[in-house]
């Protein structure tokens, strides 16, 4: 039986006023995907994730969703007054049938156990980091988008989350990661998009995703646009 | 209905949390409430015009001044980390969080009241222990419709460039209906007049309170979007 297609989008394009930022993308994540996406600053990677988690509807096209959206992004989307435990706690309580003991499970899991009383104003960027995707994990969501989710990390850490991203691809999640360095997450990508001035070009299923051959392909695609 | 209760009373009690830590703006109000309070008595000709005169119109404009203070903080709060966008991620239903922000700052209006008034009979020196409940039902009134408004133009503004100076200039002209009417019972309440002379201003009242939430309500979702 084929993976259930998770995320579908069809000719998406979004503005904002007179400035287009992408443009007739379309694009496919099934269950067990990871689609890692590259691109230049300001290419709209990040407004492309807010449109797929919901955050912004396109201006044209149609994105369809099937399960729950966890998203990571530049921005933590926790309030800094809050501990760590609290924050999840609201977040828990906003959310549909998550148990408490899912905070107890994702504050282990991401090593915050020792800071979850402490206020997240307080925690620095690796620690808002893990608590960013603590939250975005509470409901175990079937979409994640993660937007440099390894960034402020330091080593061990990248590596947690490299064998998290593993774990939920192994799990029939659906993962949009977007990233400037392939090589810290080649080994979890299934797929990859190039979104280079407003346009998305996905490699063909039978393209090599060795680190090499992905960057070479992006900057000859760098070198024509 | 369990889910919208369930997230308005989440979202509630995470702001009112967050306020209770911070104070600022509960502070803020208190203060603006008292000086604004006190200038608008000591700026009167005793000779001229009696406290009484003044006293409804004096409270008022604290009352919907000081409100300000607490609903620019409103959405403020959400902007920091982008929070509000993973309050938005869970799927919960804009109007449970809507009502939600609504009852944190009617629960901060209310307060700023609840402190400005027992200052306002201490200044004006006006009867108001045998009025108390029909006093309370007007500010109960008045207050609902213009913090129903507040609280989605507060939520409008914020993702504008100057955000603490935009809301006062949208919310202002939805502020003069209901405190124009609350003036006016208030006014009469302190007089010592019969309900029944209030009455019709007392219906305005509630028109725009229902008028305000249902449009508040339905508009919430509508400035979510960029």
């Amino acid at each position: 039986m084929a993976p259930l297609v998770r995320l579908h989008v069809e000719a998406a394009a979004r503005r904002f006023g007179y400035r287009s930022v992408f443009r007739d993308v379309s694009l496919t994540v099934s269950e067990g995907e990871v689609l890692c996406l590259i691109g230049p600053n300001g290419a709209g990677k990040t407004t492309l994730l807010k449109v797929l988690a919901g955050l912004l509807k396109p201006t044209k096209g149609t994105v369809t969703r099937k399960g729950r959206v966890g998203m990571v992004s530049h921005h933590p989307m926790v309030y800094g007054a809050l501990t760590g435990r609290e924050n999840l706690e609201f977040f828990r309580r906003l959310s549909v049938d998550v148990p408490s003991s899912r905070i107890g499970e994702l504050l282990k899991g991401l090593s915050l156990e020792h800071y979850a009383d402490e206020r997240a104003r307080n925690y620095s960027q690796g620690l808002l980091q893990r608590l960013s995707i603590a939250r975005a994990l509470l409901a175990d969501p079937e979409i994640l988008l993660l937007d440099e989710p390894t960034s402020g990390l330091d080593d061990p850490s990248t590596q947690a989350v490299l064998q998290l991203l593993a774990d939920l691809r192994s799990r029939g999640r659906a993962v949009v990661l977007v990233t400037h360095n392939f090589d810290r997450v080649a080994t979890v990508a299934t797929t990859v998009g190039f979104l280079v001035k407003g346009a998305l070009c996905t490699l063909p299923p039978d393209a090599s995703l060795a680190p090499d051959d992905v960057v070479r392909h992006y900057r000859s695609l760098l070198a024509d646009a | 209905m369990r889910d919208l209760v369930r997230v308005a009373w989440a979202v509630a009690a995470k702001d009112l949390r967050i306020e209770w830590r911070t104070k600022t703006a509960l502070l803020s109000a208190l203060v603006f409430a008292i000086l604004v309070l006190a200038i608008l008595y000591v700026a009167r000709d005793p000779t001229a015009v009696s406290a009484l005169d003044i006293a409804p119109g004096a409270l008022w404009v604290t009352f919907s001044f000081a409100a300000m203070v607490g609903l620019n903080r409103a959405f403020l709060l959400e902007q920091e980390n982008h929070a509000f966008d993973g309050v938005l991620l869970t799927g919960a239903s804009p109007t449970a969080v809507f009502i939600g922000k609504l009852l944190a700052n009617l629960v901060f209006v209310g307060t700023v009241e609840a402190v400005g008034l027992p200052l306002f009979v201490l200044f004006y020196d006006v009867p108001v222990f045998a009025r108390l409940p029909q006093l309370l039902m007007v500010t109960a009134m008045a207050t609902l419709a213009f913090v129903a408004v507040g609280t989605v133009l507060s939520a409008m503004a914020v993702r504008t460039r100057f955000a603490e100076l935009m809301l006062p200039v949208l919310l202002l002209p939805f502020l003069v209906p209901p405190v124009v009417g609350a003036v006016q019972v208030t006014a009469r309440i302190l007089a010592g007049r019969p309900m029944s002379e209030m009455m019709g201003w007392l219906q305005l009242l509630a028109a725009f309170d229902i008028a305000f939430c249902t449009l508040a309500i339905l508009l919430f979702e509508a400035t979510l979007d960029e």
